[in-house]
C-alpha cells in the first residue's frame, strides 16, 4: 500500500510539474507587455524635459517594475523563483484586478465562498445520489423505478445552468419560496443557508442522477451474481447479503463516479455563482483572465490543477482502500 | 403394365428389362457425397444488417435520431424560415415576446406582455391594452398607491412608442410582424438567431468530434499495431495529457488564442482523441493476432490494407457511440464556457451565447432562455438517449 501510495504521489507531483511549466509558457506566449504599453504612453511631450508629468512612465520606472518582479530575467529563471516563491507560500500580487493585493487575499475573500457551496453539494449529492440508485435497484421494474429512472435520464441530459435558470424563475421569483440571488451574509447563518438551497439544488441535480444510474447498475449487476447466491446458501439473510457483499462490491465504481463528479461540480459551480450572483472565485477568474492580471491568473490556474490532481490521488487511494486487487497489482485486462 | 416404349433423350428406346423392374431389385445405399446445390433456409444476417434491426427495435433510439435530424434540418434551413435574418438589428423592436401567427387570441404565444402601471395612468394605456390582470396596492411615503397589473399587446405598444421613426421609416411597422420566438434587446429576431446558433453549435460539435475521431483513430491503430517503444511513449504522453485538468487549459488557451470557433475546436482537440486512441489501440491488441490477420498477411496485404481494411472495422460501433456520446459534451461545454463569457464571439450565436443572453433578461424576459433551453436539453437528450440505443444496437452480446 505505502509503494503504491507513494508511486500515485509520485506521478502526480511530476504532472503538476509538467502542467505548471506548459501553463507558464503559454502565459508567457500571451501578446501583451503592460510595461511596454505603459512606455508607450509616454511623457507628453519631449521625454525627460517633462519630468514634472507625475502619471507618465518613465522608461526607469518600467525598468524599476521589471526588476522589483523579476520580469527582466530570461524565462527558465523566472519560473525557478516562482517555484521557490511558491514553496514559501508566496504566491505573488495581484495587480489590476485588487490593486497591490496579495493574490493569497484576493483568494482567501473568495475561494471559501466557492468551496463552502461545492461541499455541501457534495454532502448532499453523496447521500441522495445513492438513496435513488439503491432503492431503484431493489426496485427494479416497478412503477417508481421507471418514473426515477425518466428523471435520471432528463437530469444527466439537462444542463446544470438550465436548471439553475428554471429553480431561479419558478421556484425563487414566480413562487417566491427562496431569494433570487445569494443573501450577502458574511457568516452562515439561517438567512444565508435558506438563499443558499437553490444553487446546491442546482448544482446537484446531475451528479445526484449520475450517481443513481451508476448505482443502480452496479447494484442491480451485483445482486444477480454468483457471490449472492453463496452467501444467501451460507445462510445470511437477503438484507445482510445486500449490505455485505452486493453494496460494497458496487461501490466500487462509485469511487470513480464519485471524483468524475467531483470535477464536474468545480466547473459546474462557476457557472452557478454567475447565475445565483455568488462572490465566489468565478468572477476573479473572468475578470483576472480579461485584464491579464498574470500573478493572479497563474496562481488561479494551479490551484486548481493541484485541487483536480489531489482528487484523482484521493481516487487512486480510495479505490486501493475499497478493492483490494488493485492495490496488490492485479494485470489489467486488454492491455 | 403398359406396353408403350419410354423414349431416352435421343429418341432411343428404353430396354424393356428396366420397365418392368420389381421392388426387389433395387437396395438402399448410404448417400456419398453431399448435395451442394441446396440453399440454406434461414436469411443470412450481416453485421449491418443486424445492428440496423436492432436499431429500430428500440423506438426511444428511433424517436432521438428523428428528433436530432429534425434540430440538424432546422439548423441548416430555420435561418432563412422567419423573413427576418438572425443579424439585422431594429433598435426600437427590442425585446418583444413571441407572436404567432393564428394564436392573437388564445393568451399565449399572442405578443402580449404583463406590465405594472398605476391605476391613474390607465387611460394612456387604453389603445394597447389588452385586459386588467390584477389591482393592488403600494404603500409610498405619501400613502397608498393603487396600481394594476395589466396584459398590453407589445407590439402595438411599440407601434406607437415609436411612431415618429416608423412614420420617417428607420423602423419597420410593427403591428403586422411576427417574432416566433420574439426578438433580443437589439430586435433580432430570435426565432433565425436560434436556428443560426443551432448551427454554429452543431458545426463545433461535429467538427471537433470528427477530428478527434480521426487524430484518436490514427493514433490508436499506430499504437495498437505497432506497439513497442512508440507505444509505450505515447502512452506516457497520453496520460500527462489526460492529468492536466481541463477547465484552466481551456481558460489558457483562450486567454491566449481569444475566443471564437478556432479556439473552442483546439481545445476540443487537446484531449478529445484519447478515448478513441485507447478504445483503438486496445481492438488492436485484441485482434492482431488473430489468424485471419495472419491470413492476409501471408496474402501478401500491406501493413495499411491490414490496419484499415482487416482490424479497425472491429471498433466501428464503439467509435460511432463515441461520436453520438460526444458532440452533446462539446456542445455543452461551449454552453457552459459562453455562460462564463468565454463562447463564439459576437455577432454569431451559439445556443449557449443565447442561454446567456436570455440568462441576463430571465425574470422580467423569460422567452428568451425558453426556447434556447427546450433546444438545448431535447439536443442533450436524443444525444444520449441515441449513443445509449447504439451501445446496444453494436453490441453483439445482446443479439436476440
Amino acid at each position: 500500500m505505502l509503494k503504491y501510495t507513494l508511486q500515485r504521489l509520485l506521478a502526480a507531483i511530476i504532472t503538476f510539474f509538467v502542467a505548471m511549466l506548459v501553463i507558464f509558457i503559454l502565459i508567457n506566449m500571451l501578446p501583451i507587455d503592460l510595461m511596454q504599453h505603459l512606455v508607450d504612453l509616454g511623457p507628453p511631450q519631449g521625454g525627460e524635459a517633462a519630468a514634472g508629468w507625475t502619471s507618465a512612465v518613465t522608461q526607469h520606472t518600467v525598468d524599476t517594475i521589471m526588476e522589483r518582479f523579476g520580469w527582466d530575467q530570461p524565462l527558465p529563471v523566472q519560473f525557478y523563483r516562482m517555484i521557490i516563491n511558491y514553496l514559501q507560500f508566496d504566491f505573488g500580487i495581484s495587480l489590476v484586478v485588487r490593486n497591490n493585493v496579495p493574490v493569497v487575499d484576493v483568494m482567501a475573500t473568495h475561494l471559501p465562498v466557492t468551496m463552502q457551496l461545492n461541499f455541501i453539494s457534495i454532502f448532499f449529492i453523496l447521500p441522495v445520489g445513492v438513496f435513488f440508485g439503491v432503492t431503484t435497484a431493489l426496485t427494479k421494474d416497478s412503477i417508481y423505478d421507471h418514473t426515477a429512472s425518466t428523471f435520471v435520464v432528463l437530469f444527466i441530459a439537462a444542463p446544470g445552468f438550465v436548471i439553475a435558470a428554471l429553480l431561479q424563475y419558478f421556484i425563487a421569483f414566480r413562487l417566491g419560496w427562496f431569494p433570487i440571488l445569494l443573501a450577502p451574509e458574511e457568516t452562515l447563518n439561517w438567512t444565508r443557508l435558506h438563499s443558499m438551497i437553490l444553487p446546491i439544488l442546482a448544482v446537484s441535480f446531475g451528479p445526484i442522477a449520475h450517481m443513481a444510474r451508476v448505482m443502480r447498475a452496479e447494484l442491480t449487476e451485483a445482486i444477480t451474481s454468483d457471490y449472492m447466491l453463496l452467501a444467501r446458501a451460507k445462510g445470511q439473510s437477503y438484507k445482510q447479503a445486500i449490505i455485505h457483499h452486493a453494496f460494497r462490491n458496487a461501490s466500487v465504481p462509485m469511487v470513480g463516479t464519485f471524483m468524475f463528479l467531483f470535477i464536474g461540480i468545480l466547473w459546474g459551480s462557476l457557472v452557478v455563482e454567475v447565475i445565483f450572483n455568488i462572490p465566489g472565485i468565478s468572477r476573479v477568474i473572468i475578470t483576472s483572465m480579461q485584464v491579464n492580471d498574470i500573478q493572479l491568473t497563474l496562481a488561479i490556474l494551479y490551484f486548481y490543477v493541484a485541487i483536480s490532481l489531489l482528487a484523482s490521488i484521493a481516487f487512486d487511494l480510495t479505490l486501493g482502500i475499497v478493492d483490494p486487487r488493485i492495490r496488490m497489482g492485479g494485470k489489467k485486462d486488454g492491455q | 403394365m403398359d406396353n408403350k416404349s419410354v423414349l431416352l433423350e435421343n429418341n432411343i428406346p428404353l430396354d424393356s428389362e428396366f420397365l418392368n423392374l420389381s421392388r426387389e431389385d433395387f437396395e438402399l445405399l448410404p448417400r456419398e457425397e453431399k448435395i451442394l446445390d441446396v440453399e440454406f433456409k434461414g436469411e443470412s444476417v450481416s453485421y449491418a444488417k443486424d445492428v440496423w434491426r436492432r436499431f429500430l427495435r428500440s423506438p426511444i433510439t428511433v424517436v432521438s435520431a428523428a428528433i436530432i435530424a429534425i434540430i440538424v434540418l432546422m439548423g441548416i434551413v430555420g435561418p432563412y424560415l422567419s423573413g427576418f435574418t438572425a443579424f439585422e438589428q431594429r433598435w426600437d423592436l427590442g425585446r418583444l415576446p413571441p407572436r404567432w401567427p393564428g394564436f392573437e387570441h388564445l393568451g399565449i404565444f399572442d405578443g402580449s406582455t404583463v406590465r405594472e402601471i398605476q391605476a391613474a395612468n390607465l387611460p394612456n394605456w387604453e389603445p394597447v391594452l389588452i385586459r386588467v390582470v390584477e389591482e393592488f396596492e403600494v404603500v409610498t411615503s405619501r400613502g397608498p398607491v393603487p396600481m394594476l397589473r395589466i396584459r398590453i399587446d407589445a407590439y402595438a405598444h411599440a407601434a406607437v412608442q415609436h411612431a415618429a421613426n416608423i412614420e420617417q421609416g428607420l423602423t419597420p411597422d410593427p403591428t403586422d410582424m411576427y417574432f416566433l420566438f420574439g426578438t433580443d434587446q437589439l430586435g433580432r429576431c430570435l426565432f433565425s438567431r436560434l436556428w443560426q446558433g443551432t448551427r454554429v453549435s452543431l458545426i463545433l460539435g461535429f467538427s471537433a468530434v470528427l477530428i478527434n475521431l480521426a487524430i484518436g483513430m490514427i493514433m490508436g491503430s499506430a499504437m495498437g499495431y505497432y506497439g513497442g517503444k512508440f507505444d509505450m511513449i505515447a502512452q506516457r504522453i497520453m496520460e500527462v495529457i489526460v492529468n492536466i485538468p481541463f477547465l484552466p487549459l481551456c481558460l489558457i488557451l483562450i486567454m491566449l488564442l481569444g475566443s471564437g470557433m478556432q479556439t473552442l475546436i483546439i481545445i476540443f482537440l487537446i484531449n478529445g482523441w484519447i478515448p478513441v486512441a485507447n478504445n483503438v489501440r486496445i481492438q488492436f491488441y485484441r485482434f492482431k493476432n488473430r489468424e485471419y490477420v495472419l491470413a492476409s498477411r501471408t496474402m501478401g496485404a500491406s501493413d495499411k490494407r491490414v490496419m484499415f481494411r482487416h482490424i479497425l472495422p472491429n471498433a466501428i460501433g464503439t467509435t460511432i457511440t463515441f461520436v453520438a456520446l460526444s458532440v452533446p459534451t462539446v456542445i455543452m461545454t461551449e454552453a457552459f464556457l459562453a455562460y462564463l463569457g468565454l463562447g463564439i464571439e459576437a455577432p454569431n450565436p451559439s445556443i449557449g451565447v443565447l442561454l446567456r443572453n436570455g440568462q441576463e433578461n430571465l425574470l422580467t424576459y423569460p422567452f428568451m432562455m425558453l426556447f434556447p433551453g427546450i433546444v438545448i436539453v431535447l439536443l442533450m437528450l436524443a444525444f444520449n438517449l441515441l449513443g445509449n440505443g447504439l451501445r446496444d444496437a453494436f453490441n453483439p452480446a445482446l443479439r436476440k
